[in-house]
């Protein structure tokens, strides 16, 4: 069985001196972690975490307790692979000393290689990349691809860009090239010079924000179709992780739409693109929906071809965490050896 | 025991459908347009199977395409149809639409040249395609052979 979405983080900055140089680990001494712009002041959950997983005191992270990760997840659920995307990621690739966001994804990759990765062979890494100068992010991927549990290149959506424009074309050429799927996920919308998390202004409270979401990933979704991201790299798979996954079907209809209508705009577009969603696009099934009345999610599972598209993720350790076997029962018993496992492995060419 | 025929319905004199130019015509109760695309004469139903659109008087284009992205190329001028209400592209040579050749067509029907009328032809001693009439094909009931 394979986890597709959980998040790791350093208990404390000083966890990633060793990786650093003088220079950069200076700076970090002397002000701290970047942190993202914590717009909503709140998450959900207990510091956004299970309220379960801080047996070892309120101030200890479970995000930060790999023995935690081996004994509610990797043990307790029978995961056999589990693909950490950093904790600690937005901050740092928000910012703009784009040298000082590399050094520190190089620190970040690097420690969680030795102290995760190397500590329990379950785990896999999607690299942590300073996305916002795609030339320092190949490097990283060149630098890193190779290794045998990386598996993907980490995006979160908020980006000064929608991420299927051509600048970011080199980092999918070097995903390509090592075999690394791009793994994207929702944070750091309306953060720095991102715009903000709906096109329509900023909302006032996190639950806003958590039910928005699939819009933006449209707006990615939408940019990778018709700037002819998947022509250009037609091996390259992307997995929407957190994305949810009821709008699909409909988006799928709409896009089709569009292309119709408008394709000789953009006559690169060489096929429907659902037919593009349906090859190169992998959706995660946390937060896991349940629609009313409950045999609606058959059709919504027909409608984005689950079977080939979906992705078990638990989001270990958030708060909205879906255990794998309460997923299970709500899959078809036919779909259930696809979602788990087989999905996962046919869009993370290095999954083993 | 069925059949059919094929009867030629006149549309107009050839000098009156030139190169690139349509004519929307109502033949046996249907709207038909007919074009002229480099010489030869095609007619499409004048519906469009999206969403019933008069799709004969839609826009005519060439077909563009691109071998990589960012790239555009205009080939077969004048014999794209684009409809007028959402944009569905149609091959005007075949009625299969662009995107979806395969799955979606708006019907055509055979059309061409056949000689002027006999009363033309007794007049002149030379018959030339340019007095010939454009003819739509369509399919009738042969009730002849129904009735036998």
């Amino acid at each position: 069985m394979v986890d597709t979405d959980v998040h790791h983080q350093v208990r404390d900055k000083s966890e990633l001196y060793p990786y650093l140089s003088r220079h950069d680990r200076q700076r970090l001494e002397e002000f701290g972690l970047p942190r993202n712009g914590n717009l909503y002041q709140s998450s959900g959950g207990f510091k956004g975490a299970r309220a379960d997983c801080f047996g070892a005191g309120e101030d200890v992270d479970p995000r930060t307790r790999i023995d935690l990760f081996k004994e509610k997840l990797l043990d307790g659920c029978g995961i056999d692979c589990a693909i950490l995307q950093g904790e600690y990621t937005p901050g740092v690739v928000a910012l703009m000393d784009v040298d000082y966001s590399a050094a520190l994804c190089r620190a970040y990759n690097d420690w969680t290689l030795e102290h995760w990765i190397g500590r329990d062979p379950r785990f896999r890494l999607a690299l942590t990349l300073p996305l916002q100068n795609p030339e320092l992010a190949v490097k990283e991927i060149h630098r890193l691809g190779d290794h045998p549990a990386v598996v993907a290149a980490y995006a979160v959506c908020g980006s000064p860009r929608l991420y299927g424009q051509r600048c970011y074309d080199p980092i999918y050429a070097a995903c390509v090239e090592h075999g690394l799927a791009l793994a994207l996920h929702f944070s750091n919308e309306g953060n720095g010079v991102n715009p903000p998390p709906t096109a329509a202004g900023h909302p006032s409270y996190y639950a806003e924000t958590y039910l928005v979401r699939p819009q933006f990933y449209q707006a990615h979704l939408s940019s990778f179709i018709f700037e002819g991201t998947f022509e250009k790299f037609p091996t390259l798979k992307v997995a929407f992780l957190e994305s949810g996954f009821g709008w699909v079907p409909s988006f799928r209809w709409r896009a089709d739409a569009s292309w119709k209508a408008l394709r000789a705009q953009t006559p690169w577009v060489k096929r429907l693109p659902s037919e593009y969603i349906a090859e190169h696009i992998r959706f995660s099934t946390q937060p896991f929906e349940d629609p009313e009345p409950p045999e609606a999610m058959l059709h919504l599972l027909e409608g984005m071809n689950a079977d080939k598209t979906l992705m078990f993720a638990s989001d270990f350790p958030h708060w909205d965490f879906d255990p794998p076997d309460a997923i299970s029962r709500k899959l078809p018993a036919a779909m259930r050896q696809r979602v788990l496992s087989d999905n996962a492995f046919d869009t993370y060419p290095k999954l083993k | 025991m069925s059949a059919a025929t094929l009867t030629p319905y006149p549309v107009c004199p050839v000098g009156e459908l030139p190169l690139g130019k349509r004519k929307i015509v109502t033949l046996k109760g249907r709207s038909i347009g007919v074009f002229n695309i480099g010489g030869r004469y095609f007619a499409l139903q004048n519906r469009c199977p999206h969403r019933g659109a008069p799709v004969c008087e839609g826009r005519l284009g060439g077909f563009f395409t691109a071998s990589e992205p960012y790239a555009p190329a205009l080939e077969r001028e004048g014999e794209i149809l684009r409809c007028p209400w959402h944009g569905w592209e149609f091959d005007v040579t075949t009625g299969r639409s662009v995107c979806q050749p395969e799955k979606v067509r708006v019907k055509s029907y055979p059309a061409g040249v056949e000689p002027p009328p006999e009363t033309a032809r007794v007049e002149k001693y030379d018959v030339t395609e340019s007095e010939g009439q454009v003819v739509v094909w369509i399919v009738t009931e042969n009730v002849e052979k129904l009735k036998s």
